[in-house]
């Protein structure tokens, strides 16, 4: 009586909106109802030590609340999408727009609502970062450079007018943009960037000159027509020294600012779009467009990496889990060898229990770290470093499990898991390579010399 | 007008649920608000949008997590919210329909509701008793397993599924109790900033215990089990195979 009747049912009447291809079997029932509650979910907390791993990851009843209702939204709209705009490498703009305020509300996540934000914390930014990446992390990557890179940057180190004049638009989704930190021939070596801006006494302005590499939401379209995205920060060379960079904002329409290329044939995240940018004498008033002190945006850059490399880190957890989710699924239903499923063979075993034993160190390192990052101050790079470093390879690691339990059906598209391998190779490399990490986190640990860890 | 959406707590749709000690085991069980009642929830906030409503109340019964499932009422566009605070298990073991069904008696009087719309049942008992109960207890007219409603003069036309197809009833005055299925609409989200601004909103507890209502179960549930596991199929050669195995083994065909 209890339970298994209803279940069946809401599932059956409502699963049908969208249909499964011929490849998946009926065990694939993760996406398979549509219905669910939209908000704040609960769970019977007896056991002490789940409850309290439950409050890590979920640390107000808003978080919690904000993790389900993206969990709703992940299985209604996301993941419908995913398999096409990944395969055909195209960016759902639509879909993005809806993560503003027709939908979500969750573009201006660490935005004072003073300027159409919503004002979360850094264990938010975890939460939306994982929930999106569970379906579709390209997407999610798109996301990231919108809502990060450009929207918490300004809103940390743009002035009062600034904000005003910037943010409600990239809150609210009417505009979608990103952030230009990498050059074709400066990525790691970020301060070797050659882009420069000299300063115009007479225009009041800086003149722009430069090209940009690798810019996530650089374009907004598919067709490759010149077009750029709506709005960015860019970093580029004021002085003589290697650290005098100032950060602008380059607006569409901006005369001189095109987009190059549309990278394309990338290996993963490709339903989030990659462009090269080009600045040619791009004039930039300097009253309204110059975003920190001239010459001083190093510590902008370095400040915003820090909740970049988090953000990075929790689409790990996003690849990771859904890794998870499909393998176990996989192994319960699958038999072989008259086993009625995967779980009676050790080597299997050996895949699922080490997956969900790193997954699980990942998601403590991450939501211990965001549970005590301050977005307002800075000084914690070592573990943002160190939550991307271990969480990027840990996602790979599971997703490539995860196919190696579901076999030749794990490298097939339609099984999700080989897109997030995919995916997951990108979180090695953007927002700092694994090499940068090592340089970056010795030396924050050789600095401690002999100091105890503690 | 002021409406009544009935709001239950329920254990995930999406979780498979595990019996032990000769109950569903709730711990670490993710819990939801019933996927029904996200639908009465729906219909009532678009009769406010409409203007046809000038108050939407949202009612749980149920532990103190219901709290949370009423803030996703909340979030979704109820006004404020009432939480009849029990801890007796609401998914049939403890507390059934009929104490249910007077207790949100109860709270309708109180509120002078004009129309209750409830979840045409809870996705964990499957009873589907509350609204009619409810109905008869307050002497209202009903109508279950609304797939439509449209207000209409002082009384309602709503569309309500059959197993033979839809039948269109009139009602033609309120108060009324209704019962949401599943077609009635596709629930919005709870986006972030309404999750927000619902943290400010009202939710009044009452003790059930207060309410002077019977809770004592009248139906003793004897056993609970999981559902057998299905025996594996057989592959059958040719149709007429088939219509043999239907005909003399099964016998389903004469
Ligand atoms: C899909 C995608 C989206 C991106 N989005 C953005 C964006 O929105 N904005 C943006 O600014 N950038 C973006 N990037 C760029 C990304 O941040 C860079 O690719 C990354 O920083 C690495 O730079 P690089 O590609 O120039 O490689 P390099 O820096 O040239 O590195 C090449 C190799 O050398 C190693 N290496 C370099 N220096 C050292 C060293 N000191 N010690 C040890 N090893 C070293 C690297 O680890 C790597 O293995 C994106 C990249 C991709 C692929």
């Amino acid at each position: 009586m209890l339970s298994a009747s209803a279940r069946v049912f809401v599932r059956r009447a409502v699963g049908t909106s969208h249909g499964h291809g011929s490849l998946r079997s009926s065990s694939s029932r993760l996406f398979s109802t549509a219905s669910s509650s939209a908000g704040f979910d609960s769970y019977d907390d007896d056991s002490v030590t789940l409850t309290s791993l439950n409050s890590m990851f979920n640390p107000t009843e808003e978080h919690k609340a904000l993790r389900s209702m993206l969990q709703t939204f992940v299985e209604r709209e996301v993941e419908p999408q995913a398999l096409e705009f990944n395969k055909k490498e195209i960016f759902n703009v639509d879909l993005f727009r809806k993560l503003g305020d027709s939908g979500m509300g969750i573009l201006g996540l660490t935005v004072d609502p003073e300027y159409g934000g919503a004002g979360m914390d850094a264990a938010a930014v975890c939460v939306v970062h994982e929930e999106l990446s569970y379906s579709d992390p390209a997407f999610c990557l798109s996301y990231l450079a919108h809502s990060l890179l450009l929207v918490n940057n300004l809103s940390t180190n743009g002035s009062h007018e600034q904000k005003q004049q910037f943010l409600p638009d990239i809150c609210s989704g009417a505009k979608i943009g990103g952030m230009c930190m990498s050059e074709p021939n400066a990525g790691t070596d970020v301060l070797g960037m050659k882009s420069n801006a000299k300063y115009d006494a007479e225009k009041k302005g800086f003149i722009l000159n430069g090209t940009k590499m690798w810019i996530t939401n650089g374009t907004l379209t598919n067709d490759n027509d010149g077009s750029t995205g709506d709005c960015f920060l860019v970093y580029a060379r004021t002085g003589e020294k290697k650290s005098d960079v100032t950060q602008f904002v380059v607006e569409k329409g901006m005369e001189g600012f095109s987009c190059g290329q549309k990278i394309n044939d990338k290996l993963g995240m490709r339903a989030s779009n990659t462009a090269e940018l080009v600045f040619d004498n791009v004039f930039i008033p300097a009253d309204t467009h110059v975003v920190g002190e001239v010459n001083g945006a190093t510590l902008c850059m370095m400040r915003n990496l820090e909740i970049e490399r988090l953000g990075l880190a929790a689409m790990a957890l996003g690849i990771a889990r859904r890794s998870l989710d499909e393998m176990k699924g996989y192994a319960g239903e699958r038999s072989a060898f008259g086993a009625s499923n995967l779980y009676q063979f050790g080597q299997v075993q050996k895949h699922i229990a080490e997956s969900y034993a790193e997954y699980m160190a990942g998601r403590c390192y991450v939501y211990g770290v965001a549970n005590s990052l301050d977005l307002s101050t800075y000084g914690n790079g070592l573990d943002a470093d160190g939550t991307k470093l271990y969480c990027a390879q840990m996602s790979k690691n599971v997703a490539d499990r995860a196919i190696q339990v579901m076999g030749g059906y794990g490298y097939v598209g339609e099984y999700v898991v080989e897109r997030l391998w995919r995916d997951a190779k990108l979180l090695e490399i953007g927002g700092g390579t694994n090499e940068s990490h090592h340089k970056n986190m010795c030396r924050d640990l050789r600095r401690m010399g002999r100091t105890p860890l503690d | 007008m002021r409406i009544l959406v009935g709001v239950k707590r329920v254990v995930d749709y999406a979780v498979k649920v595990r019996v032990q000690n000769n109950t569903v085991d709730l711990s670490n069980v993710k819990m939801s608000l019933n996927p029904f009642c996200e639908i009465a929830v729906e219909e009532a906030v678009r009769l406010k949008e409409k203007k046809a409503a000038d108050e939407v109340v949202a009612v749980s019964v149920g532990p103190k997590q219901c709290t949370e499932t009423l803030r996703t009422a909340l979030a979704m566009g109820c006004d404020r919210a009432i939480h009849i605070q029990t801890d007796r298990r609401t998914d049939y073991v403890d507390l059934q329909p009929f104490a249910v069904a007077h207790l949100f008696q109860k709270v309708v009087e109180q509120e002078e509701a004009d129309l209750v719309l409830l979840g045409k049942q809870g996705i964990d008992s499957d009873c589907g008793q509350t609204g009619p109960m409810l109905a008869g207890l307050l002497g209202w007219p009903q109508v279950t397993f609304a797939a439509k409603m449209d207000l209409e003069g002082d009384g309602m036309m709503v569309e309500r599924e059959t197993d033979a197809g839809t039948e269109t009833i009139k009602i033609p005055s309120l108060p009324a109790v209704v019962t949401c299925d599943l077609r009635l609409n596709e629930p919005r989200y709870a986006t972030l900033p309404n999750i927000m601004k619902a943290k400010k909103k009202k939710v009044d507890t009452i003790a059930a215990d207060d309410l002077g209502v019977d809770l004592e179960p009248h139906n003793p549930v004897l056993d609970i089990f999981e559902p057998p596991p299905r025996k594996e199929g057989i592959t059958v050669e040719s149709v007429d195979d088939l219509l043999d195995k239907l005909r003399n083994e099964a016998k389903v065909l004469k």
